[in-house]
């Protein structure tokens, strides 16, 4: 279908050694603190064809997600809801590590982790969006091109789902003699909460948020939390060889909610919603 | 082909306000992709197409290189929000063709000798598609190689003509691609004054086709006054009048 | 350089026109030699020329390149050089005419992840290139901040007769190992040091196709005009394309020199 990643990138290792020296000393090589995340923009409703997108840049990680909304049949065990479908691709374009071919276990864990995020935490309101109860309902699709790689593919790639979501514009359909209709008004989307992505990776003992790609290539472990406005915790993944003790990681939900909140009102603020 | 309702107005206006000689909006932004050896981003109309390129770089499999020259791999691919309805992410019959008719149109102008046991990866993602994505990618991709400093005997400017109510206008939109007469995706080196792609769907009379044809050159020849002029102000910037 | 004519181009534009030969980076079209790349044309007596702005790295025997090492088998090591070729590093070179892979531990010797700095010693366009690391101040680069331009680039950043670089490495108290490949390494005592350097080569690449770079740059290093020994080139407005374009020869002679004397303000 899609994407497989090439071997892991080899990191020079005197630019290794000089990261685990500059991060002990609670700097990054990029300057940043170890809980700073870098600086993200938003450019909304970027695919004119889509009911709502967004071109997102988390520092040199740039993702366009967009939204195409139609009408079918619920998913089995859901008859009352809507269905959302969440894909991601890391295009070929976005980094010479990356190459065409059948879509690899990282991709397909990227595009669940992203989705789960947003499932859970009920970002839309699904049973808004029934026709016909169990036969007739929204179909949405939030499809994520990936076109620069820089790391932290999780957080940004499910900033510009979310970016996407909030500012769309959905169809209005009816039914009509047994029909679907397309009435071509549109409505806004039944959101009931925000959620934000949070990712913790580990380099030796240290703690750091949002990894580029260098970071990405000394990391043991690695844990993405999602926390909804309430402050909730809704989804989680660990990820990679490498393990957290039980205190690291309660530090890090701790930390993921508070800056799951700044992010949140920056997002907000970026897509204009106060 | 049926035509359903007049697509030129008395006024001698298409349906987007174009009149038949006319281009639509082209804007090209070089290096959009960091990561990449070499890109650009081209708005072509509603056209909205990512062109990177990497290489010449080392060929894997191995057995996959040839011995005097570079293989060039294309792929063109449309997001699955690029169109009316979505498209699937997995390519497409459509695509794979059209993968290789911009490999194909490419290839003329690229010195590949100079690249031995090497490949040059073109990679187009159509994040917007409008009619003329084929042409509209070859243009974008041509500004890429070129900002990759691949070795190229010329640049490739590609634009359609058409027939729209029996009249031949140039640069095909997606409505006059879907219910126009005729339509003629050209792909031209502009100073070696050669045809890289040539297609056509469609009924034209040998007159209709002459005079088809070299509206389309005409029309690449207005695009690649922007590829060039893109290219330059990326390069030369301010510096541009500089010299010369 | 007398009478020399430069403008502007991109891949398909006329260099020049006549009998002139057709140098690099164009070919004959007719009655006309056509650029095959983006830069800035040349065209004298002698014949004529792009120098390009954009481009990989293409190996040339006994250019100076900074590599990473990929992986090794028994009897080489495979070295990225940034180019469309892996580069190997046979073995003897570092143990000898007995190396033997039973009883010399090449892992020990270098290691996925080292930097070295190297010569291409034998380079065709049927074979991937040999590298050698036997000539004075090669070998693995232990510390150093790594950074990479484009390789068009190089020769404008070490400038005629290494002025450039001379003139970042005084002024920045660090020393500068560049590959011709466009791998840099900048290492010195203090951070501030390093980082003015970065700067430096960072907008020598952005702007190597302009005038009086060198005085821009001495400008940002707080050199004073007196203090710089070397060739001034940077009265005449064709500075850039005369440093850009020194032959090929200079330009290895250039990194030679830098190379032999790695640190020459660095060695305190």
């Amino acid at each position: 279908m899609s994407i497989s990643r090439k071997s892991t990138i080899i990191l020079e290792n005197l630019r290794k050694r000089q990261m685990r020296e500059s991060i002990s000393s609670g700097k990054r090589l990029d300057g940043r603190s170890l809980d700073e995340i870098r600086p993200l923009e938003v450019e909304l409703d970027v695919i004119k064809k889509a009911s709502g997108s967004a071109w997102v840049k988390l520092g040199k990680t740039e993702v366009v997600a967009g939204i195409k909304v139609e009408t079918g049949e619920p998913f089995e065990g859901l008859e009352n809801s809507g269905a959302m479908i969440i894909t991601a691709e890391v295009l070929p374009i976005a980094s010479p590590h990356i190459e065409p071919g059948p879509p690899d276990e990282e991709t397909i864990e990227l595009a669940r982790v992203v989705d789960r995020g947003v499932r859970e935490s009920e970002m839309l309101d699904l049973s808004k969006l029934v026709l016909i109860p169990g036969k007739v309902v929204y179909t949405i699709f939030v499809d994520c091109s990936i076109i620069n790689v820089d790391g932290n593919l999780f957080d940004a790639t499910s900033y510009a789902v979310v970016a996407a979501l909030a500012s769309c514009k959905l169809p209005v359909f009816e039914i009509k003699d047994g029909n679907v209709i397309d009435t071509g008004k549109t409505q806004d989307p039944p959101i009931t909460t925000m959620p934000v992505s949070v990712t913790t990776v580990k380099i030796g003992e240290n703690l750091l948020l949002d990894p580029d790609t260098e970071e990405e290539a000394c990391m043991d472990a690695r844990l993405t939390i999602n926390t909804n406005s309430n402050g909730s915790i809704v989804a989680m993944q660990k990820g990679l060889k490498g393990y957290f003790s039980v205190d690291e990681v309660k530090s890090i939900a701790e930390r993921a909610r508070i800056k799951g909140t700044e992010v949140r009102e920056k997002l907000k603020g970026l897509i204009d919603l106060g | 082909m049926v035509q359903s309702r007049s697509l030129i107005d008395e006024k001698g206006k298409r349906s987007d306000g174009r009149i038949i000689d006319e281009l639509r909006q082209i804007k090209i932004n070089v290096g959009i992709i960091r990561n990449a050896d070499g890109s650009a981003l081209i708005e072509f109309g509603k056209n909205k197409i990512i062109a990177a390129v990497y290489g010449p770089r080392e060929v894997h499999p191995k057995h996959m290189a040839l011995s005097d020259r570079c293989v060039v791999r294309c792929r063109y691919h449309m997001s699955p929000f690029s169109t009316d309805t979505r498209k699937s992410p997995a390519p497409s019959r459509r695509e794979t063709e059209i993968s290789k008719v911009i490999r194909e149109s490419l290839e003329p102008a690229l010195i590949l000798e100079d690249y031995p046991r090497a490949a040059i990866d073109v990679f187009i993602e159509v994040l917007q598609a409008d009619g003329g994505s084929r042409c509209a990618g070859i243009t974008a991709a041509s500004v890429a190689l070129a900002d990759a400093g691949i070795n190229m005997r010329d640049m490739v400017s590609a634009c359609a003509a058409g027939k729209v109510d029996d009249k031949i206008v140039i640069d095909i939109n997606d409505t006059e691609d879907k219910e126009g007469g005729a339509d003629m995706p050209v792909a031209f080196m502009p100073n070696l004054k050669k045809i890289t792609l040539l297609q056509l769907d469609g009924e034209l009379t040998p007159d209709q086709f002459n005079t088809c044809l070299d509206e389309a050159i005409r029309g690449c020849m207005k695009v690649y006054e922007i590829q060039r002029s893109s290219l330059m102000e990326k390069y030369f910037g301010d510096e541009k009048g500089l010299k010369e | 350089m007398q009478d020399v004519k430069r403008k502007y181009v991109i891949p398909g534009d006329i260099v020049a026109e006549g009998n002139l030969r057709a140098l690099v980076n164009v070919f004959r079209n007719g009655n006309s030699i056509v650029a095959t790349r983006i830069g800035i044309t040349e065209s004298n007596n002698e014949g004529a020329k792009v120098i390009p702005l954009s481009g990989i790295y293409f190996p040339r025997a006994n250019d100076i390149v900074i590599g990473k090492i990929q992986d090794h088998s028994s009897l080489s090591w495979s070295v990225d050089i940034n180019s469309s070729f892996a580069a190997h590093l046979p073995a003897q070179d570092i143990f000898g005419r007995d190396f033997s892979p039973a009883h010399d531990d090449m892992g020990r010797q270098l290691s996925t992840g080292d930097v070295i700095v190297a010569r291409i010693a034998i380079f065709d366009r049927t074979r991937d290139p040999i590298l050698t690391i036997q000539d004075k101040d090669m070998g693995k680069i232990p510390t150093g901040e790594l950074i990479k331009i484009s390789p068009t680039r190089v020769p404008r950043l070490i400038g005629k007769r290494g002025a450039m670089i001379q003139t970042i490495e005084h002024a920045s108290s660090t020393r500068i190992t560049i590959g011709q490949n466009g791998i840099i390494v900048v290492s010195g005592k203090d951070k501030e040091g390093i980082t003015l350097a970065i700067n430096a080569i960072h907008i020598v690449e952005a702007e190597a196709h302009t005038s009086n770079l060198t005085q821009r740059i001495k400008q940002l290093l707080n050199v004073p005009e007196s203090e710089i020994e070397g060739d001034d080139d940077s009265q005449t407005s064709n500075e850039a394309n005369e440093t850009l374009s020194s032959d090929e020869k200079s330009i290895s002679n250039n990194i030679n020199s830098e190379m032999g004397v790695v640190n020459p303000n660095g060695s305190k």
